[in-house]
């Protein structure tokens, strides 16, 4: 066994001994409350989720929008797949907020709650008497982040923004594409997770401090902005040159080599920038003459030195095969790698081995195979518990264990509409046509 | 009376008008920082998703040392063009802020001796070398644990520190594009795969423009430290992290993996349309492209009375029909005929007048293409001080985004100071930290270990 393995064995059996399930989580003991729909809010609370805080979702009548979008409008056992990706190990109550008595209630559950999300119109909250300045008189340690396009002030605050638009207005199509080509989104809803991670930095930032002085705080994120900051250095350079940043394609204009080229069967990247690298490159490729004056990075940089070098190495990774490239990368020790894609991600013995993709069986839905979220962590790895559920799943649950409402006082809101479950005739609210009125529903709860 | 420039258009200005004084860009420097106190060691070499990490602790407020060898990280040499503001790069001026640059040689035993000091006194260790690399160094989480059980060693690779692909592929260096390409997200970025008006050489994976395999990594690792700190707080355990930016990425990959569970089938590269909602999506007008939103049905049909295109209505009339990926381009060039006429301002302002008539069949939602100069013209980003010019005695005037932490209203993060040449700060902290007299510090000079 070389060096390298016996570390990384090392490292697994560090990992193997810690995460069985029921172990411990991070994040235990740390309840949110979410008020959010779409994918931004709930994609902060999510990640804390799976790292073991209590997430209680709150919902309206229709239900969190992404109930109705899904792949190909595509449902399954009357689930929306779009719902899913972003609702973990949470609990699902039905109560709209700007009900006035539901209100009263939600300060109840602020009173025990640590973080309250929300990612409605700015202001929103305010209307309903639930902004940070009311929650605080019930629960000073709280911390509330509110997520939108433009935050709760400025000139745009208020302004409508979706994931494309926070992309647009951030500046990421502008410098994404195909040199002379138009500008091209993300092939996913970037500008929702980046920024959703982002947020759950700032909870916890907030919560690390409140570990030392016991104060919450408000905090207010602007979705745009944060595109703005993940854009390395296009700022740096439009300010020192007075120049938009241009778009390169795959090629990386600050590290050289750094491009996606073209293989025999396929695509594969490389990159190769410290003079080791590249004379690894080099010798891999049979052209030890090119390092004589590239041997120092800043030497490949130049517009024209760089077209000059991708084109050779294009030349000869056309002739090979994917594997090949990637081989050499390992005897040279340059970087190549294909371009993974979701069925080769979901098969990868690497992603499973390391708890990246995880397999589960959900009590409503069944067999679940889902990517978690990173770091892994050897004390207290990320864990997928249980999937989304329908809407007002966890009512009974909720009230009873966080409230300690009584079985009568629940069927009382019922009644009178301040909390309510799914509607039979919205599928996408429901449980799967086969439920069994019982499986999932927590502390024996059911209704009735 | 309100506003404009506090207010916009929020429902509640009242709130918005609270919400500014809890936020005012004027009153960071007057309020504390969340993580003062918390010192963090960040050794990554030539790679930014652990210098991005460092940023967000750094702006928080806690010390980070970032440790570089004596001739400097090579991802200061990281720049467009090779650019370079004296010793330095465009992009890592961007994340040198508010972090002590010191320089050690670790290949030397009096350099590890150093390291090993160094940690004893931190609480977060950030690496991004090739796993097993500071272990053969003798400074791996094994031993460094045995010293300091406290420490939080976070290494960021791309392949992790441990599975079959580690052991395969660890003698490869890190880099974005590999950490993009291998991040799933990639392989459904780029040119629509089944739109015919697209030339062949174009179909095929897209990065994102920037660093996104590096920030998402980065982003990732300073979420999995500060989850680590809260723990370690609850029980004085600190913990190994494990980050892999690829699988940062594929985490964000939307339902691609979820719908190949279900249906065992893989969904095109979709360009700029999107299979779950659509038109979502950008299109090209006279000076340049506009985002439009209009995937419900009500908003659907509001478009195509804009466009006074009822035949698009009508063949098209429910998502079934417009998530179809076969009608996708189709519907994308219908759409283009009509927005290439006008320029973006008129469609906005078209857009705005529709959604305000009493008989609108739906909300439809338009929004811009900005460059990054036009963005930089921006109030709305003026107001909310989204970037700042820092006057930097070294590397002169200098423009750099602003931390977002910046509007916490109790403990917000803040820019405190640019980037430091290579070693610059080795008096302060060896002097501070280490507690080193002059005369030792000029011997380790000497002898090359700083």
């Amino acid at each position: 066994m070389n060096g390298v393995n016996s570390y990384t064995h090392w490292v697994k059996s560090m990992f193997d001994n810690k995460s069985h399930p029921g172990e411990l989580e991070a994040l235990e003991g740390v309840r949110v409350l979410e008020v959010c729909a779409l994918v931004l809010g709930p994609s902060a609370c999510d990640y804390m989720a799976e790292f073991g805080a209590e997430v209680i979702k709150f919902e309206g009548q229709k239900g969190d929008n992404m109930r109705f979008v899904t792949p190909y409008d595509y449902f399954w056992k009357n689930m929306s797949i779009g719902l899913q990706i972003q609702n973990h190990n949470k609990y699902w109550v039905g109560m709209h907020l700007g009900n006035p008595e539901a209100k009263e209630i939600f300060l109840e559950f602020v009173r025990k709650a640590d973080v309250v999300v929300d990612n409605l119109r700015p202001g929103r909250m305010a209307q309903w008497g639930l902004s940070y300045r009311e929650l605080k008189e019930v629960n000073p340690g709280l911390v509330q982040l509110h997520v939108s396009g433009y935050g709760s002030w400025g000139p745009w605050s208020g302004r409508t923004s979706y994931d494309a638009i926070a992309q647009s207005m951030g500046g990421l199509p502008a410098i994404t594409g195909f040199e002379k080509r138009g500008p091209i989104k993300s092939g996913v809803w970037i500008a929702d997770w980046i920024t959703g991670l982002a947020c759950a930095i700032a909870i916890l930032t907030a919560l690390n401090y409140r570990e030392k002085t016991g104060e919450g705080q408000f905090i207010d994120y602007q979705q745009a902005e944060n595109v703005i900051r993940w854009l390395d250095w296009t700022w740096v350079y439009a300010g020192l040159t007075g120049k938009d940043r241009p778009k390169a394609g795959n090629r990386d204009l600050a590290i050289c080599p750094s491009d996606l080229f073209d293989c025999k069967d396929g695509w594969v990247a490389i990159a190769a920038f410290t003079e080791e690298e590249f004379a690894g490159l080099c010798r891999a490729m049979g052209r030890e003459d090119l390092l004589e004056k590239y041997r120092d990075p800043l030497m490949r940089l130049p517009d024209e030195e760089a077209r000059y070098l991708l084109n050779i190495i294009c030349q000869w990774t056309k002739s090979r095969r994917v594997e090949d490239v990637e081989r050499a990368a390992d005897e040279y020790g340059f970087a190549a790698s294909r371009v993974i894609d979701a069925e080769a991600a979901y098969h990868s013995t690497h992603y499973r081995q390391r708890g990246a993709v995880q397999e589960y069986d959900d009590d409503v839905y069944g067999h679940m195979v889902e990517h978690a979220y990173p770091p892994r962590m050897n004390l207290t790895p990320s864990r997928i518990k249980w999937a989304c559920r329908p809407l007002g799943f966890d009512n009974e649950y909720v009230f009873k264990k966080v409230l300690g409402y009584s079985t009568e006082a629940i069927r009382e809101l019922e009644k009178k509409g301040v909390i309510f479950r799914w509607n039979p005739s919205i599928p996408c609210q429901n449980p799967p046509p086969d439920w069994d009125g019982k499986k999932g529903l927590r502390n024996g709860g059911g209704q009735g | 009376m309100t506003d404009r420039r506090i207010a916009g258009v929020t429902v509640d200005p009242e709130y918005a008008r609270w919400a500014f004084e809890q936020t005012r860009p004027q009153d960071v420097r007057k309020k504390p920082e969340a993580l003062d106190g918390l010192v963090v060691l960040d050794m990554s070499y030539g790679n930014f998703a652990g210098l991005f990490a460092s940023s967000w602790l750094a702006e928080a407020g806690a010390k980070v040392i970032r440790i570089e060898p004596p001739q400097g990280d090579i991802a200061r040499k990281m720049s467009p063009y090779g650019i370079m503001v004296k010793d330095t790069g465009l992009a890592y001026l961007a994340e040198g802020r508010n972090k002590f640059h010191i320089t050690l040689n670790i290949k030397s035993e009096k350099g590890r001796d150093l390291l090993r000091r160094l940690v004893e006194k931190a609480d977060v260790l950030i690496e991004t070398f090739r796993p097993g690399y500071l272990q053969e160094l003798g400074m791996g989480y094994g031993q460094l644990s045995e010293t300091n059980p406290r420490l939080i060693y976070c290494a960021i690779y791309t392949y992790g520190q441990y599975g079959v692909e580690a052991e395969l592929h660890g003698s490869q260096p890190g880099y974005d594009i590999i950490d993009q390409a291998r991040g799933v997200i990639m392989s459904v970025t780029g040119e629509p795969e089944l739109d015919p008006e697209v030339p062949s050489e174009y179909k095929k994976p897209l990065k994102h423009g920037n660093w996104m395999g590096w920030y998402a990594g980065g982003a990732w690792a300073a979420f999995g430290i500060n989850v680590a700190l809260l723990f370690r707080n609850r029980t004085g355990r600190g913990q190994f992290l494990d980050c892999s930016p690829p699988e940062g990425l594929m985490c964000m990959s939307n339902y691609i993996m979820q719908y190949y569970h279900i249906k065992k089938e893989m969904m095109p590269r979709a360009g700029n349309y999107d299979y779950a909602v659509f038109p979502y999506t950008y299109e090209r007008c006279k000076d340049g492209y506009v985002f439009i939103g209009a995937y419900a049905d009500p908003s659907w049909q509001g478009l195509c009375e804009i466009m006074d295109r009822p035949d698009l209505a009508e063949t098209f009339p429910t998502p079934k029909e417009r998530l179809t990926p076969a009608n996708q381009p189709t519907i994308q060039h219908e759409i283009e005929k009509f927005t290439v006429r006008f320029t973006s301002d008129e469609l906005l302002n078209m857009v705005d007048e529709y959604n305000a008539r009493p008989d609108r069949k739906g909300v439809v939602v338009m929004g811009r293409l900005e460059s990054p100069r036009e963005i930089l013209q921006r109030e709305h980003w003026k107001e909310r001080d989204t970037f700042i010019r820092v006057q930097d005695p070294y590397y002169g005037e200098t423009l750099i985004q602003n931390s977002t932490l910046k509007s916490m209203s109790r403990t917000p993060g803040r820019v405190k100071w640019l980037c430091h040449p290579v070693g610059a700060d080795n008096e302060t902290v060896y002097r501070e930290i280490l507690g080193l007299r002059t005369t030792e510090l000029r011997k380790l000079e000497r002898d090359k270990v700083v």
